[in-house]
């Protein structure tokens, strides 16, 4: 059975755009272009993946609003915002709603489709048990790159995509210093130096939550960033 | 000139004030004096009509024929004092024009006549080059013992004609004598003890003084010598009395004594009465003395004030006349004159004018204080203005609240003109600063369009080999665009960024170190040269934003700086402030260009540079130096070999 994908888009080009991508990687797409009809639809059938936009015709925040819905429907259902925003603002209260992604529109349709199908994996690693074979340990760091996962300390860190990605590239190579080039490859994104800053800002607050001594993601200035163990 | 300076000059035209009252006061006087010129007038008219007829009083005589004045006529000058008799004349003036000669062959009489209190004086002159008296001892009505002798005639004051003769046997005393004829025919010489005088011999001739009561004198008076050359000859006789009769031809011109009382007593306070007669001699004169004497107080400012008007108040007496006319006729018989003394209202004047003159000049200088504490308040408004129209405006927005809006005057309205203009200018420049953000956000969807529709064509049908250039080119394009966009809206970006960066302490120095440590790896076709204090130099900030704002200026100095050069980069310490100095050869800065190429969307390009370029780089810098309190500035090096970017960051503390 095909996993099926909603978008939620007021835009119709681009709506059928991003549908008519999805269907050749092989999902069933159902395209919504506001909130009314796309609550009316996860009534009946709640999606696998909800692609999101935050300003739905006469609602600039409708998108945040179907975040919340859908989360309260369904706590792992993977949520990615796409946006022609691009406001630090904007995706700090994304994220925050549990979005697993916050994307601009800027973003090619393949590296989107490649963040979908690692949202899947994703899901599917979750839940199956975990392979001892994917699993990075560093020190107090466990890193489950199967299922996207991360935990410090055995307290499981809610990262986003992005940020997981950034950590794996980081926690990979202890010492090594990647510059923010190579933080935004690995994390299959194009974003500007401020964006990447951001970034690592928002993912050492979530590591100091649970431990406020967290201090393994140091700057390089000038060249990047670093683990240290 | 500034605003103060001239209110004060303007202000000092308020000394017109006080001129206005000098000239007030100068029309004034002018005014008063012809008013009291008038009333003088008026006076003199009422005296002399009081006057009027009064020929008895004027000339002592009743009769009212007024003979033309004739060459016997004798003027009475008044007399300072009474002479006294002794045949001198020093006790009489000088020069006196009313002396009247009688000739004689080269024998001459030269009669004086003067009146002091209620006398009648003679001074009469003989030239005569022999002397002959009387005989010592003789009868003096015995023609043989005649000597020169001298005979007064008048008319006394009942008209009564009168002939007393002066004859003297030696110099000294003289008495004068009549003929009175008494029974049978008999002659007596009868002195008569009211005419006294004195003879006295003088060089080429004799001199003799007398002394007449002017009751006893009517209206005619003369003088005759009778000169012999020895005693008892045949005189040559002449005068002014007919050789017949002894007769007087001539009129004595002198007042009665009651007319100077009754002058006294008409006279006012602070007047001079004169009569004269028609033709100008003095007949009788008084003078009332002021009731009240005021001692004119010539003090400083009084000498000032009397140099401001000066020409007023030269004329220190004011006259006035009128012609006293014989009763019923208009002939006139006299002339008053009345002398008025002005020292007394000129000193009234002069203190009302001084009153006048301190009121102004208080008025002034208050005026004057008035109007530049006025032109201080007004300059210091005007200074509040500059300064809140020159700061009001920054790139954050309209920051100040403008003064003086509430003030209901003409600087009120410019104040809210302004205030009105820089809130339209601070929309405009807002709107201006957040365009290019918005045009990007606007552009964003249709361009997603293009482009995943792009992709969409590329996955769905593999295009012919013809096509495929096209396809390249469109996402070439698109590509473009998109990062166009990107950069146009990086500076709103930027700034959220800035806006939501925490603060921190670290050292400055290390990270700059670290930061260049990396561009020499990054940036292998340019040496960098480092210096930085040894000491830490620490300071609260963002160090992730520090480095970007040297990224910028690196990626800066690189771009315009030839291969191979070295780049300088330079961090001191200065007091309360660090000053980061980031040098690189190659082209210079124009002067117009040097603040502006710290605005946003601000791009000098090299030529053949195809990379979207936005100018956003220094923008940054400057966002991130003013974030640290600081600012940036921009100078050509001293032998315009390239370019000095320097960066002050403040060290205090925010708190």
């Amino acid at each position: 059975m095909k996993r099926l994908i909603a978008i939620i888009e007021d835009e119709p080009a681009i709506r059928d755009n991003y549908a008519a991508a999805f269907a050749r990687e092989g999902y069933a797409v159902r395209a919504y272009a506001n909130r009314r009809e796309a609550v009316a639809a996860f009534a009946t059938r709640l999606p696998d993946l909800a692609v999101i936009d935050i300003s739905l015709e006469d609602e600039p925040e409708g998108g945040f609003e179907l975040c919340r819905q859908l989360r309260a429907l369904s706590a792992e259902l993977p949520i990615i915002f796409l946006t022609a925003r691009d406001s630090e603002l904007d995706a700090v209260s994304g994220l925050r709603l549990g979005a697993d992604d916050f994307l601009t529109k800027d973003l090619s349709l393949a590296h989107l489709t490649a963040r979908v199908n690692a949202l899947f994996r994703r899901v599917d690693a979750l839940r199956r048990p975990p392979e001892a074979s994917q699993i990075l340990r560093r020190g107090a760091l466990t890193l489950d790159a199967q299922r996207m996962q991360i935990e410090w300390n055995g307290k499981v860190v809610l990262l986003s995509l992005t940020e997981f990605w950034i950590v794996h590239a980081l926690a990979h190579h202890p010492g090594h210093v990647k510059n923010r080039q190579q933080l935004m490859d690995a994390a299959n994104v194009v974003l500007d130096d401020n964006t990447i800053t951001s970034h690592i800002k928002r993912l050492r607050r979530k590591f100091q939550a649970l431990d406020p001594a967290f201090d393994a993601v140091q700057t390089v200035y000038g060249m990047g960033y670093r683990w240290t163990e | 000139m500034t605003l103060r300076i001239k209110l004060l000059l303007v202000s000092l035209l308020t000394l017109a004030l006080p001129w206005g009252g000098c000239q007030y006061a100068r029309e004034m006087e002018t005014a008063l004096r012809a008013a009291e010129e008038q009333s003088l007038t008026a006076v003199a008219r009422t005296m002399a009509d009081s006057l009027q007829g009064r020929a008895d009083l004027l000339y002592r005589g009743n009769s009212n024929d007024t003979m033309p004045p004739g060459e016997l006529d004798l003027e009475a000058v008044p007399l300072a004092g009474s002479p006294f008799l002794d045949g001198y004349a020093d006790e009489w003036p000088a020069v006196a024009p009313a002396r009247k000669y009688f000739n004689q062959g080269k024998d001459r009489l030269g009669v004086l006549a003067g009146v002091h209190d209620r006398m009648l004086y003679l001074l009469l002159d003989v030239r005569d080059n022999k002397v002959v008296f009387d005989a010592q001892d003789a009868d003096p009505l015995d023609p043989a013992t005649f000597g020169d002798r001298l005979w007064l005639g008048f008319q006394d004051s009942d008209g009564a004609e009168r002939q007393l003769f002066i004859a003297a046997s030696s110099p000294g005393p003289v008495q004068a004598r009549y003929i009175e004829t008494r029974e049978l025919s008999q002659h007596v010489a009868v002195e008569e003890p009211r005419i006294t005088g004195a003879w006295q011999l003088k060089t080429g001739g004799y001199r003799v003084e007398l002394r007449v009561p002017l009751a006893m004198l009517g209206e005619r008076l003369g003088v005759l010598v009778d000169d012999r050359d020895s005693l008892g000859a045949a005189p040559k006789s002449y005068g002014s009395l007919q050789g017949a009769d002894l007769r007087a031809r001539g009129r004595l011109i002198a007042a009665s004594p009651a007319l100077a009382d009754y002058l006294a007593q008409i006279a006012q306070p602070g007047l001079r009465l004169v009569v004269t007669t028609p033709a100008g001699a003095l007949l009788a004169s008084a003078i009332a003395p002021p009731t009240t004497t005021l001692q004119p107080r010539r003090n400083f400012l009084q000498r000032l004030y009397r140099n401001v008007l000066a020409g007023a108040g030269e004329h220190r007496t004011i006259t006035a006349s009128a012609a006293i006319h014989e009763s019923g006729g208009r002939n006139a018989i006299g002339q008053l004159q009345i002398v008025q003394n002005t020292d007394r209202w000129l000193t009234l004047r002069d203190r009302a004018l001084i009153t006048l003159l301190n009121f102004t000049l208080v008025a002034s200088l208050i005026a004057v204080i008035a109007m530049f504490a006025f032109a201080a308040h007004l300059a210091l408004r005007l200074s509040r203005l500059r300064r809140a129209s020159e700061s009001a405006l920054t790139r954050a927005g309209l920051v100040t609240t403008f003064p003086e809006t509430n003030s209901q005057d003409e600087l009120g309205d410019v104040a809210r003109s302004f205030a009105t203009l820089l809130g339209r200018l601070d929309e405009y420049t807002g709107y201006l600063r957040t365009l290019a953000g918005k045009l990007a956000h606007e552009i964003r969807t249709p361009l997603t369009i293009v482009r995943s529709s792009l992709e969409n064509m590329e996955s769905e049908s593999p295009p012919s080999a013809a096509a495929r250039p096209y396809l390249d080119r469109a996402r070439e394009g698109s590509e473009r665009l998109n990062a166009i966009l990107v950069a146009m809206s990086a500076a709103s970006r930027v700034e959220e960024a800035i806006a939501h960066t925490e603060r921190s302490r670290f050292d400055l120095a290390a990270v700059i170190a670290s930061a260049v440590a990396a561009y020499r790896m990054a940036f292998l076709q340019r040496q960098f040269t480092i210096a930085v204090p040894e000491q830490p130099l620490t300071m609260e900030g963002a160090p992730d934003l520090i480095v970007q704002l040297l990224d910028k200026l690196i990626d800066n100095a690189v771009d315009f700086s030839p291969p191979g050069s070295t780049i300088a980069v330079r961090l001191t310490r200065e007091p309360n402030v660090a000053r980061l100095d980031v040098e690189n050869t190659g082209p210079t800065l124009a002067p117009e260009n040097r603040s502006k190429i710290f605005e946003s969307l601000w791009q000098s390009r090299l030529d053949g540079d195809s990379r979207p370029h936005f100018g956003l780089g220094l923008y940054i810098v400057r966002l991130i130096a003013e974030f640290h309190d600081g600012h940036a500035t921009a100078q050509n090096l001293p032998d315009d070999a390239g370019v000095r970017f320097t960066i002050y960051f403040s060290l205090q503390s925010r708190q």
